[in-house]
């Protein structure tokens, strides 16, 4: 297990919508909302994430999904505001509800195959937020009940098989929210829940992982309590020993205490008995230290919470000699922690897809086998069986993840199956190029991820794409071709490149996007120095000084 | 067509503007930065459609990468001198066919 302390990179965290949700849960599970600093900001905050089809979004800009839709919902329901125009926010849930051979559940957007994930989340916003109901309880219910496992957990989907305890967790919750009769074997699943419980007291997600974790723990305990069960074991005391001067933390020997492993903490003790005074103070001092200025919460202390794109960012911005990159590369290793062999976009929160690519195209781990070979074996884990990957393990695929996988595997020479991978690829194809998810309208860069993924199409299909969607006065826009931005820019040269295929006159739009503290988005973005447009911005300014640079195939949205 | 005076475009932008950000528009002094005194309601996706708007009402075309959008969109008086100098370049062109 990696154990070693983050070194300083100088980045400071701004406000996460995961984790201004389980800061929020956690202080009004413990009575202590009031004592939350800036709670009318943390609302704003929530509200701009709302989009016009009533579904919110992870910032503003990017499409709904069911994960941001329930946490800004539900937090700001925790914060005493009204939900604005809730019934509208039904009906973009609604729109996520998808058929399967098992039954009908939810996606977590529109089009794709459902999960367990966004189910327990629509589930929960539907009826606990919005006042609706879901639309077919008997199917539904038949999609939770064949989520369970021949060992009596549950699953990801019906389709995956593995079970895991935040499946568990995420079925049962969806199942209470139905207020209805339950659809598993009920003592099958709580002994396999019981089984995850290891010697000391804590949990593990499933007989696969390698360490217990708070995470796994307050899920497991949740699951239980939810179906009239307890833990077999005492779990208080090895939960109470998490307990540290920051804060909780998740695993032995990791040094963070993190908004996620406060949040675990306070939800598993509350199912076990009760929050002594004691930690709830001590949680909400930790909590406090967590609030960034302009509203909302990040995963510990503001100036210490970088995240992997930035950094991964800073180092592909940085020059082959530059003395921070060492720095840079050892914080990204650092992000590869148990129980999931690829990177964390934040440390303590769940290994991600586009997080490992950009880590490893930053140069993370370039002689590090064990490391690699960690990631290999999550890639492999992480494909969906309709063939393509989500974001993370469990979720369902999209075009941006599943070009993120075979990046990846192309950098550590690994392999992934593609035939699989072509039979996604097929299911997102429209009558005029492909959707980032199957039925999703044709962009971009659904096109090119396309392209990338299959690496068969004929370099005049991939020029045909970027001829559609070049703006004539320089770059190239995702949707139609006029207003051109900087990551469809990036991507249409780097497929480009790779397919060989000339490109040129991108000059005056890096002109246009370059600003004084970097590079903007888009020549309507007011450009606030984000890295990650500044990175990309750089690359491709490298790029046109010398065209035997090779861009990495970064994606993102 | 006849040539629209500065009053009168600036009024029809102003309505253009009040059908995307509402009534707010019509309280704000010419130079006033949308982006400042509107804050997020007046971010680069609602600037996309106003000038979109803009567009069809003046029939004008925009080049976002050969205009400065971002100086030219920030306020309403910008606007309007952008819109005239549009409407200015056109009538030129025309009276030279």
């Amino acid at each position: 297990m990696r154990t070693e302390a983050f070194p300083s990179v100088a980045i400071t965290g701004t406000a996460d919508l995961w984790c201004t949700y389980a800061a929020i849960r956690t202080l009004t599970w413990l009575g202590r909302l009031d004592d939350a600093p800036g709670r009318a900001d943390s609302a704003d905050y929530l509200r701009a994430r709302r989009n016009a089809d009533g579904g919110y979004a992870w910032s503003r800009g990017m499409p709904s999904d069911a994960w941001a839709t329930f946490y800004c919902a539900a937090s700001l329901a925790a914060l005493g505001e009204t939900l604005p125009d809730s019934d509208r926010t039904a009906a973009w849930v609604r729109g996520t509800w998808s058929d399967s051979s098992a039954g009908a559940a939810y996606a977590m957007m529109p089009g794709q195959a459902p999960d367990v994930w966004a189910t327990h989340f629509s589930t929960r916003t539907a009826i606990e937020l919005c006042g609706d109901d879901v639309p077919d309880r008997d199917r539904l219910l038949a999609w939770l009940a064949a989520l369970q496992t021949a060992d009596g957990g549950l699953s990801w989907s019906p389709e995956h098989g593995d079970a895991d305890v935040r499946a568990c967790y995420y079925g049962v919750a969806a199942w209470r929210a139905l207020n209805t009769e339950l659809p598993w074997d009920v003592p099958a699943l709580v002994a396999w829940l019981r089984r995850q419980q290891v010697a000391g007291g804590g949990f593990r997600f499933g007989p696969d992982a390698q360490v217990p974790c708070l995470w796994a723990t307050y899920r497991a305990v949740g699951a239980l309590a939810m179906l009239g069960a307890a833990p077999a074991g005492d779990c208080v005391t090895w939960i109470l020993g998490r307990l540290g001067d920051g804060g909780f933390t998740r695993w032995d020997g990791y040094p963070v205490a993190d908004v996620w492993a406060a949040f675990s903490a306070v939800g598993a003790l509350r199912d076990l008995g009760g929050v002594p005074h004691d930690v709830a103070d001590a949680v909400v001092a930790a909590l406090a230290g967590m609030a960034c200025p302009g509203g909302g919460y990040t995963y510990r202390e503001p100036e210490l919470a970088a995240d992997a794109l930035r950094v991964a960012a800073g180092a592909l911005s940085s020059a082959p000699d530059d003395p921070g990159l060492p720095r840079m590369r050892r914080w990204l290793e650092a992000c590869q922690l148990p129980n999931e062999g690829g990177l964390m976009y934040m440390p303590g929160r769940g290994a991600e897809i586009r997080c490992t690519l950009w880590a490893l195209a930053a140069g993370a781990f370039p002689d590090d086998g064990p490391s690699r070979q960690a990631i290999r074996d999550w890639l492999a884990r992480l494909q969906n069986p309709d063939g393509g990957f989500g974001y993370w393990h469990g979720r369902g695929s999209d075009l941006v993840s599943t070009a993120s996988a075979v990046e990846i595997a192309r950098l550590l020479d690994g392999t992934v199956d593609t035939g699989r991978l072509a039979a996604f690829v097929r299911r997102c194809a429209t009558d005029d190029g492909h959707g980032n998810v199957p039925g999703a309208p044709a962009t971009l860069r659904a096109g090119l991820h396309a392209a990338r993924v299959l690496g068969g199409p004929t370099p005049r299909v991939v020029a045909e794409l970027l001829a559609r969607h070049r703006v004539r006065g320089g770059g190239w826009a995702n949707q139609g071709n006029r207003l051109p931005d900087l990551l469809s820019t990036y991507e249409a040269v780097a497929t480009a490149d790779r397919f060989g295929i000339p490109v040129e006159g991108v000059d005056a739009f890096l002109a246009r996007t370059a600003t004084p503290a970097g590079a903007s988005w888009s020549p309507l973005d007011p450009g606030d120095s984000d890295p990650l447009a500044g990175c990309l911005h750089r690359l491709l300014r490298k790029r046109f000084v010398d065209p035997s640079c090779e861009l990495p195939a970064l994606t993102l949205s | 067509m006849t040539q629209l005076t500065d009053t009168e475009i600036v009024t029809r932008i102003r309505s253009v503007l009040g059908r995307t950000l509402g009534d707010a528009v019509d309280h704000l002094a010419q130079d006033a930065d949308l982006a400042q005194a509107l804050g997020e309601r007046y971010d680069s996706l609602t600037a996309m459609e106003c000038i979109t708007a803009i567009e069809g009402e003046f029939d004008i075309e925009v080049d976002f990468v050969a205009h400065d959008v971002r100086h030219w969109f920030a306020t309403v008086a910008r606007m309007a001198r952008f819109v005239g100098d549009r409407l200015e370049d056109r009538a030129l062109l025309r009276s030279e066919r």
